[in-house]
């Protein structure tokens, strides 16, 4: 008889905590085709080692939002732009651009440029990681800048989330400006309204820049040094 | 991260006594160019004054050698278009552009891996110096190594090096080919230095130097590279191992630190500048911080692995060079049998790939006779000889540069160019000095 009432409450709590899971994976929106979902929350944000702007680490908080998979190719710019010229076979690789293309994109797509909090939590998840796939590098991680295909590497690692090639590849603009992060008390003339905080890194630089907390800056519109594309997001209605 | 060039410098290549007569003229002349003539009508006349002048009066060498010629006289040739094109301020520019696109000094050209003709100008000067102990050898090492010294007094920051410098109040259109890194100096008004110092160019300055202090410099110009050494690689360990720009962030290639993830090479590159640096300071805080990274970071296990040989497209020529410029010190300055191992595993590891290459590049085969000289294994045979023999650096030519204009515009002008031969001269006095070079060829 005490086997039964063990097996019924067994029985029980595994409805309850079924149930749990299926309101749960029921209230889960689904995302856009090619976006992934990023649940609100907290993560850990920043680095102890990185650069001056990279610290202090420390909570940050996001609402839930959708991000692209990939990074915007050159063949999806050009649906936007039909002036944008894309090289012959190159049609799956990141596009190039200013930020203000980026940001008249993501408009024109119903999107928006991620945060700065938005991109490290897509990139790095809840715990604090170094690259989006752990702690170690390894060059078939990553895509070499922006000449392979979208999640061309030989490994193909995710992000906790689902995305490709946050770490390497090109950069990324975000919607941010280049400010301090708040408790940091370094100096940087850089800090203001005159430089966006582009992400992610290009495989070019020292793998160190491909960490998910780096941050780099850059004025909107200087392409000619850096290659920097983007991905967007949308807000979960 | 400056940008907007509104400089279209276009230049009229006088020779230096011409030029200061006709200075003045010309200062008129440009004053009523001004104020009389449109911004296009201005370029269109400077360009055509320029490429008038450039028929006239060139003052480069332009005495090419023959493929035929033996190689110690296209090592004088080279030597000789070294001196008189690319040469600005002891400096030496890996590529330097003619008029229309360049100046009438080899000022324009570019910048973004200056230090590493440079050193190899130094360390051939060196070789060269203990080879011949003419003392106008060694003037001309001095004022090469007074110029890696400039690299770090246009910065304004001991220990701070520039990638390169030039005299100019206001940006030229050349800035434009690196990373938008150009600074005015603060302490040298009117220079420009361009920033964000790469790992290569670390390697650069330690093998530079640390070859003049080794071959040339005398007790005064040793303290003088003790010093400089002393305060660039102390830098690098006050910042954790980084090299760090003015902003304070890490430079795009700088980047040693033992808490950052970084390329096994970096950490083979550090390990050599450190034992550079406390052989010729003495100081105990470089010994100290290389056994830190030894010890706590394992990073002579790094050296060993530092050559990727598979896949073997991965393989890089140019990290080699790098690799072999360390080695060719640690291996010669450590004592520690346990290292020495690891080093000779890592040399083992790079000539699994040297010993079948094609040796397309001059730094190839110097990267073989360092492996002669660090092993002393006879490996110059019959077809490597005849590599060394026929080495060959240089290209000139012409190419479309295109210049940003005052209106914001770009326009396109064609104009010479000329490549370094600095490595080849280097592996001359090199192979001369270790004997694996013969005068007579």
């Amino acid at each position: 008889m005490v086997a039964i009432k063990f097996n019924m409450r067994s029985f029980v709590s595994l409805v309850l905590v079924l149930s749990a899971y299926v309101s749960f994976a029921q209230n889960k929106p689904t995302p856009p085709e090619g976006m992934v979902y990023v649940p609100a929350g907290e993560f850990i944000m920043g680095s102890k080692y990185g650069d001056p702007d990279e610290r202090p680490v420390h909570i940050a908080t996001t609402e839930a939002f959708f991000i692209d998979k990939y990074e915007v190719s050159n063949a999806e710019f050009a649906r936007f732009d039909p002036k944008f010229e894309v090289p012959k076979g190159k049609e799956d690789r990141a596009a190039i651009v200013t930020w203000s293309q980026a940001n008249a994109y993501a408009k024109w797509a119903g999107k928006r440029l991620p945060t700065e909090k938005e991109w490290e939590k897509a990139a790095r998840g809840t715990d604090g990681r170094t690259f989006p796939w752990g702690e170690n590098y390894d060059n078939t991680y990553v895509v070499w800048d922006q000449n392979d295909s979208r999640g061309g590497s030989i490994a193909k690692p995710e992000s906790p989330y689902g995305c490709y090639d946050m770490a390497g590849s090109v950069w990324e603009w975000t919607a941010d400006w280049y400010k301090p992060y708040p408790g940091n008390d370094t100096p940087m003339e850089q800090y203001g309204e005159k430089y966006k905080v582009m992400r992610g890194g290009s495989n070019f630089n020292n793998y160190s820049f491909i960490r998910t907390s780096h941050r780099y800056y850059l004025e909107p519109e200087e392409i000619s040094a850096y290659p920097v594309g983007f991905r967007c997001v949308k807000d979960v209605e | 991260m400056e940008s907007n060039l509104p400089i279209n410098q276009v230049a009229v290549p006088f020779s230096k006594k011409v030029a200061d007569s006709l200075i003045a003229v010309f200062t008129v002349l440009s004053l009523i160019i001004q104020y009389t003539m449109t911004f296009s009508t201005r370029f269109l006349f400077l360009l055509s004054a320029s490429m008038v002048s450039l028929h006239v009066s060139a003052q480069r060498v332009d005495d090419i050698p023959k493929k035929s010629d033996p190689l110690h006289l296209r090592v004088e040739k080279f030597d000789k278009l070294m001196m008189g094109n690319h040469w600005n301020e002891g400096a030496f520019l890996q590529q330097v552009f003619f008029p229309p696109a360049g100046l009438d000094e080899p000022i324009i050209g570019q910048y973004g891996d200056c230090l590493d003709v440079t050193t190899e100008m130094l360390a051939a000067y060196s070789y060269k110096y203990a080879i011949t102990k003419n003392p106008e050898d060694r003037k001309i090492a001095d004022q090469i190594f007074e110029a890696v010294a400039t690299m770090e007094k246009v910065t304004g920051v001991p220990g701070l090096m520039a990638r390169g410098f030039y005299k100019s109040d206001k940006p030229l259109w050349h800035e434009t080919l690196w990373y938008p890194e150009w600074h005015n100096s603060t302490t040298m008004p009117g220079y420009r230095w361009l920033g964000d110092l790469s790992s290569d160019k670390f390697t650069s300055i330690f093998y530079g130097v640390g070859t003049y202090w080794e071959f040339c410099a005398d007790e005064v110009q040793k303290q003088q590279a003790a010093d400089l050494l002393d305060r660039f690689v102390g830098r690098v360990i006050d910042d954790n191992f980084k090299l760090t720009d003015l902003d304070g962030k890490m430079t795009l290639w700088g980047n040693f630190c033992p808490n950052l993830p970084h390329q096994k090479l970096n950490s083979l590159k550090v390990l050599a500048g450190l034992k550079v640096t406390y052989h010729i300071t003495g100081k105990e805080r470089f010994n100290a911080a290389y056994h830190m990274l030894i010890d706590e970071y394992h990073y002579d296990d790094h050296v060993v692995d530092a050559k990727i040989l598979f896949p073997k497209e991965w393989r890089q020529v140019g990290d080699d060079y790098h690799a072999a410029r360390s080695l060719y010190f640690l291996l010669r300055l450590e004592s520690d049998n346990d290292l020495l191992i690891k080093y000779r595993m890592s040399l083992n590891r790079h000539w699994f790939d040297w010993k079948d290459w094609a040796y397309s590049w001059p730094s190839n085969i110097w990267d073989v006779m360092v492996y002669q000289v660090l092993t002393g294994e006879d490996v110059f045979n019959d077809e490597r000889t005849q590599v060394v023999k026929d080495m060959w650096e240089f290209d000139r030519g012409t190419r479309e540069f295109k210049i940003p204009q005052q209106d914001g515009s770009i326009k396109s002008v064609k104009a010479g160019y000329e490549r370094s031969s600095g490595a080849m001269i280097r592996n001359y006095w090199f192979g001369r000095y270790y004997n694996i070079i013969d005068p007579s060829w």
